[in-house]
Protein backbone atom coordinates (compact mmCIF):
# COMPACT_ATOMS: atom_id res chain seq x y z
CA UNK A 1 0.00 0.00 0.00
CA UNK A 2 1.25 3.51 -0.90
CA UNK A 3 1.05 6.56 1.31
CA UNK A 4 -0.05 9.85 0.07
CA UNK A 5 1.43 13.08 1.25
CA UNK A 6 -0.47 16.42 1.13
CA UNK A 7 0.69 18.56 -1.63
CA UNK A 8 2.12 21.25 0.77
CA UNK A 9 4.40 18.33 2.23
CA UNK A 10 5.16 17.15 -1.12
CA UNK A 11 6.38 20.90 -2.32
CA UNK A 12 8.69 21.09 0.60
CA UNK A 13 9.78 17.22 0.28
CA UNK A 14 10.40 17.73 -3.41
CA UNK A 15 12.64 21.29 -2.72
CA UNK A 16 14.54 19.29 0.19
CA UNK A 17 14.62 16.77 -2.68
CA UNK A 18 15.95 19.26 -5.34
CA UNK A 19 18.83 20.02 -3.11
CA UNK A 20 19.61 16.52 -2.45
CA UNK A 21 19.90 15.39 -5.37
CA UNK A 22 22.04 18.17 -7.28
CA UNK A 23 24.35 18.21 -4.16
CA UNK A 24 24.97 14.77 -5.14
CA UNK A 25 25.21 15.15 -9.11
CA UNK A 26 28.48 15.53 -8.98
CA UNK A 27 31.06 12.45 -8.65
CA UNK A 28 33.61 14.20 -6.56
CA UNK A 29 30.84 15.28 -3.76
CA UNK A 30 29.38 11.54 -3.73
CA UNK A 31 33.29 10.24 -3.00
CA UNK A 32 32.84 12.82 -0.08
CA UNK A 33 29.54 11.33 0.86
CA UNK A 34 31.19 7.57 0.53
CA UNK A 35 33.82 9.07 2.87
CA UNK A 36 31.95 10.17 5.67
CA UNK A 37 29.65 7.37 5.22
CA UNK A 38 32.51 5.77 7.11
CA UNK A 39 33.29 7.58 9.82
CA UNK A 40 33.75 11.34 10.45
CA UNK A 41 36.55 13.22 9.06
CA UNK A 42 38.44 16.94 9.15
CA UNK A 43 38.48 18.60 6.07
CA UNK A 44 41.98 18.58 4.98
CA UNK A 45 42.14 14.97 5.40
CA UNK A 46 39.44 14.83 3.00
CA UNK A 47 40.88 16.86 0.50
CA UNK A 48 43.77 14.77 0.91
CA UNK A 49 41.84 11.72 -0.09
CA UNK A 50 41.08 13.58 -3.14
CA UNK A 51 43.72 15.11 -5.74
CA UNK A 52 41.77 18.06 -5.65
CA UNK A 53 43.38 21.75 -4.10
CA UNK A 54 41.73 22.34 -0.33
CA UNK A 55 40.06 24.86 -2.02
CA UNK A 56 38.14 22.91 -4.23
CA UNK A 57 37.21 20.36 -1.74
CA UNK A 58 35.85 23.10 0.25
CA UNK A 59 33.40 24.59 -2.19
CA UNK A 60 31.76 20.94 -2.25
CA UNK A 61 31.59 20.62 0.92
CA UNK A 62 29.91 23.99 1.53
CA UNK A 63 27.52 22.59 -1.06
CA UNK A 64 26.97 19.51 0.69
CA UNK A 65 26.67 21.68 4.13
CA UNK A 66 23.94 23.98 1.89
CA UNK A 67 21.90 20.45 0.94
CA UNK A 68 22.45 19.66 4.75
CA UNK A 69 24.22 16.08 3.62
CA UNK A 70 26.87 17.22 5.68
CA UNK A 71 27.40 18.71 8.83
CA UNK A 72 30.43 20.22 10.88
CA UNK A 73 31.78 20.66 13.89
CA UNK A 74 34.40 23.12 15.10
CA UNK A 75 36.95 21.28 17.49
CA UNK A 76 39.51 24.21 18.42
CA UNK A 77 41.46 24.26 14.94
CA UNK A 78 39.47 21.29 13.42
CA UNK A 79 36.62 21.25 11.60
CA UNK A 80 35.34 17.85 11.40
CA UNK A 81 32.79 16.57 8.71
CA UNK A 82 29.81 14.09 9.50
CA UNK A 83 26.94 12.87 7.23
CA UNK A 84 23.61 13.76 8.33
CA UNK A 85 21.46 10.72 7.74
CA UNK A 86 17.94 12.90 8.03
CA UNK A 87 18.44 14.41 4.96
CA UNK A 88 19.72 10.92 3.22
CA UNK A 89 16.81 9.70 4.21
CA UNK A 90 13.95 11.94 2.38
CA UNK A 91 16.06 11.05 -0.85
CA UNK A 92 15.82 7.54 -0.34
CA UNK A 93 12.11 7.37 0.88
CA UNK A 94 11.32 9.28 -2.86
CA UNK A 95 13.20 5.93 -4.46
CA UNK A 96 11.46 3.56 -2.12
CA UNK A 97 8.31 5.27 -3.03
CA UNK A 98 8.14 4.53 -6.53
CA UNK A 99 9.82 1.48 -6.55
CA UNK A 100 7.05 0.19 -4.29
CA UNK A 101 4.39 1.88 -6.58
CA UNK A 102 5.56 0.56 -9.92
CA UNK A 103 5.91 -2.91 -8.05
CA UNK A 104 2.15 -2.52 -6.83
CA UNK A 105 0.99 -1.94 -10.73
CA UNK A 106 3.07 -4.31 -12.21
CA UNK A 107 1.49 -6.84 -9.70
CA UNK A 108 -2.05 -5.71 -10.31
CA UNK A 109 -1.67 -5.49 -13.89
CA UNK A 110 -0.47 -9.01 -13.96
CA UNK A 111 -3.20 -10.08 -12.06
CA UNK A 112 -6.05 -8.51 -14.33
CA UNK A 113 -4.05 -9.61 -17.42
CA UNK A 114 -4.09 -13.16 -16.43
CA UNK A 115 -7.33 -12.84 -15.28
CA UNK A 116 -8.66 -11.46 -18.67
CA UNK A 117 -7.26 -14.42 -20.30
CA UNK A 118 -8.23 -17.34 -18.27
CA UNK A 119 -12.17 -15.34 -19.27
CA UNK A 120 -11.50 -15.43 -22.89
CA UNK A 121 -10.18 -18.98 -22.86
CA UNK A 122 -13.91 -19.80 -21.00
CA UNK A 123 -15.83 -17.65 -23.49
CA UNK A 124 -13.95 -19.82 -26.37
CA UNK A 125 -15.50 -22.76 -24.86
CA UNK A 126 -18.97 -22.15 -24.18
CA UNK B 1 30.72 23.49 -11.60
CA UNK B 2 27.85 21.96 -13.81
CA UNK B 3 24.77 23.06 -14.04
CA UNK B 4 23.17 20.04 -14.15
CA UNK B 5 20.63 18.48 -11.94
CA UNK B 6 21.36 14.65 -11.46
CA UNK B 7 18.01 12.80 -11.31
CA UNK B 8 17.21 9.37 -9.56
CA UNK B 9 16.16 6.47 -11.76
CA UNK B 10 13.87 4.10 -10.27
CA UNK B 11 13.44 0.80 -12.50
CA UNK B 12 10.90 -2.40 -11.75
CA UNK B 13 10.77 -5.29 -13.77
CA UNK B 14 7.91 -8.24 -13.92
CA UNK B 15 7.76 -10.81 -16.17
CA UNK B 16 4.09 -11.51 -16.82
CA UNK B 17 2.80 -14.95 -18.62
CA UNK B 18 1.20 -13.31 -21.73
CA UNK B 19 2.34 -11.84 -25.08
CA UNK B 20 3.64 -8.35 -25.02
CA UNK B 21 0.63 -7.02 -27.53
CA UNK B 22 -2.17 -7.94 -24.64
CA UNK B 23 0.27 -6.41 -21.92
CA UNK B 24 0.60 -3.16 -23.72
CA UNK B 25 -2.98 -3.23 -24.93
CA UNK B 26 -3.62 -2.71 -21.40
CA UNK B 27 -1.99 0.00 -20.51
CA UNK B 28 -3.66 2.40 -23.11
CA UNK B 29 -7.84 1.00 -22.88
CA UNK B 30 -9.46 3.15 -20.54
CA UNK B 31 -11.57 0.33 -18.83
CA UNK B 32 -8.59 -2.14 -18.43
CA UNK B 33 -6.51 0.77 -16.86
CA UNK B 34 -8.97 1.89 -14.73
CA UNK B 35 -8.81 -1.59 -13.37
CA UNK B 36 -5.32 -2.42 -12.65
CA UNK B 37 -4.36 1.04 -12.30
CA UNK B 38 -5.25 1.45 -8.96
CA UNK B 39 -3.44 1.12 -5.27
CA UNK B 40 -5.03 -2.41 -4.21
CA UNK B 41 -6.56 -4.45 -6.94
CA UNK B 42 -9.48 -5.88 -4.78
CA UNK B 43 -11.68 -4.33 -2.64
CA UNK B 44 -11.00 -1.13 -3.60
CA UNK B 45 -12.90 1.57 -6.44
CA UNK B 46 -11.65 1.31 -9.72
CA UNK B 47 -9.46 4.28 -10.87
CA UNK B 48 -11.46 6.84 -12.74
CA UNK B 49 -9.88 6.99 -16.59
CA UNK B 50 -9.40 9.45 -18.85
CA UNK B 51 -7.13 8.47 -22.58
CA UNK B 52 -6.32 10.11 -25.00
CA UNK B 53 -4.19 7.32 -26.52
CA UNK B 54 -2.21 9.03 -29.55
CA UNK B 55 1.33 10.44 -29.03
CA UNK B 56 0.54 14.03 -27.64
CA UNK B 57 -2.73 12.77 -26.21
CA UNK B 58 -3.17 13.30 -22.35
CA UNK B 59 -4.27 10.91 -19.78
CA UNK B 60 -5.63 11.38 -16.70
CA UNK B 61 -5.86 8.65 -13.44
CA UNK B 62 -7.48 9.32 -10.20
CA UNK B 63 -6.92 6.88 -8.00
CA UNK B 64 -9.40 6.20 -4.54
CA UNK B 65 -7.52 5.89 -2.16
CA UNK B 66 -8.56 5.93 2.00
CA UNK B 67 -7.88 9.55 2.43
CA UNK B 68 -9.41 10.81 -0.84
CA UNK B 69 -8.64 11.14 -4.57
CA UNK B 70 -5.33 11.57 -6.08
CA UNK B 71 -4.94 12.63 -9.28
CA UNK B 72 -2.29 11.70 -11.68
CA UNK B 73 -1.55 12.86 -15.26
CA UNK B 74 0.19 12.51 -18.24
CA UNK B 75 1.54 12.81 -21.90
CA UNK B 76 2.39 10.43 -24.50
CA UNK B 77 5.33 11.23 -26.12
CA UNK B 78 5.76 7.61 -27.76
CA UNK B 79 3.26 5.12 -28.12
CA UNK B 80 5.11 1.92 -30.08
CA UNK B 81 3.03 -1.01 -29.79
CA UNK B 82 3.89 -3.38 -28.50
CA UNK B 83 7.24 -2.88 -27.37
CA UNK B 84 7.37 0.54 -25.61
CA UNK B 85 5.43 3.35 -24.47
CA UNK B 86 7.05 6.64 -22.65
CA UNK B 87 4.91 9.16 -20.90
CA UNK B 88 5.11 12.14 -19.00
CA UNK B 89 4.22 11.19 -14.94
CA UNK B 90 2.89 14.33 -12.84
CA UNK B 91 1.44 13.98 -9.18
CA UNK B 92 0.81 15.12 -6.48
CA UNK B 93 3.48 13.32 -4.46
CA UNK B 94 6.04 14.50 -7.23
CA UNK B 95 6.29 18.30 -6.65
CA UNK B 96 5.43 20.51 -9.38
CA UNK B 97 7.87 18.84 -11.76
CA UNK B 98 6.85 16.30 -14.43
CA UNK B 99 8.58 12.90 -14.47
CA UNK B 100 9.43 10.56 -17.34
CA UNK B 101 8.06 6.95 -17.35
CA UNK B 102 9.12 4.16 -20.13
CA UNK B 103 7.50 0.95 -20.15
CA UNK B 104 8.85 -1.47 -22.02
CA UNK B 105 8.20 -4.53 -23.08
CA UNK B 106 10.45 -7.63 -24.09
CA UNK B 107 9.20 -10.79 -25.40
CA UNK B 108 10.61 -13.51 -23.70
CA UNK B 109 9.04 -17.01 -25.01
CA UNK B 110 5.63 -16.99 -24.14
CA UNK B 111 5.61 -14.45 -21.51
CA UNK B 112 6.75 -10.66 -21.82
CA UNK B 113 9.50 -9.20 -19.68
CA UNK B 114 7.73 -5.10 -18.52
CA UNK B 115 10.31 -3.19 -17.47
CA UNK B 116 8.88 0.36 -16.05
CA UNK B 117 11.85 3.03 -15.87
CA UNK B 118 10.83 6.13 -13.95
CA UNK B 119 13.42 9.31 -14.03
CA UNK B 120 12.86 12.68 -13.00
CA UNK B 121 13.65 15.02 -15.84
CA UNK B 122 16.21 17.69 -14.36
CA UNK B 123 14.74 20.53 -15.41
CA UNK B 124 18.65 22.42 -16.53
CA UNK B 125 19.36 20.00 -18.75
CA UNK B 126 18.82 16.62 -19.62
CA UNK B 127 22.38 15.16 -20.31
CA UNK B 128 24.22 14.62 -16.94
CA UNK B 129 25.45 11.64 -15.03
CA UNK B 130 22.56 9.64 -13.50
CA UNK B 131 24.49 6.32 -13.28
CA UNK B 132 25.83 5.64 -10.08
CA UNK B 133 24.27 7.55 -7.55
CA UNK B 134 21.21 5.13 -6.94
CA UNK B 135 23.59 2.62 -5.90
CA UNK B 136 25.48 5.21 -3.58
CA UNK B 137 22.35 6.68 -2.29
CA UNK B 138 21.55 3.12 -1.78
CA UNK B 139 24.39 1.47 0.24
CA UNK B 140 24.70 5.12 1.92
CA UNK B 141 20.77 4.72 3.14
CA UNK B 142 21.92 0.95 4.22
CA UNK B 143 24.37 2.00 6.54
CA UNK B 144 22.47 4.79 8.08
CA UNK B 145 19.80 2.36 8.56
CA UNK B 146 22.15 -0.35 10.20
Amino acid sequence: MVEYKSPSQSARIAANLDATFSAMADPTRRAILARLALADARVTEIAGDFSVSLNAVSKHIKILERAELVRRTVQGRDHILSLNADAMAGAAEWIDYYRRFWGDRLASLETFVINQRKSAKKGNRA
Amino acid sequence: MTAITSVPTVVVKRRIAAPAQTIFDAWLNPTSLAEWMRPCSSGTTRSTVKVDAREGGAFEIVMHVPSGPVRHTGIYQTIDAPRRLVFTWNSPHAGDNDSLVTVEFRPEGQATEVVITHERLPEVARNGHTAGWTEILESLAKQISD
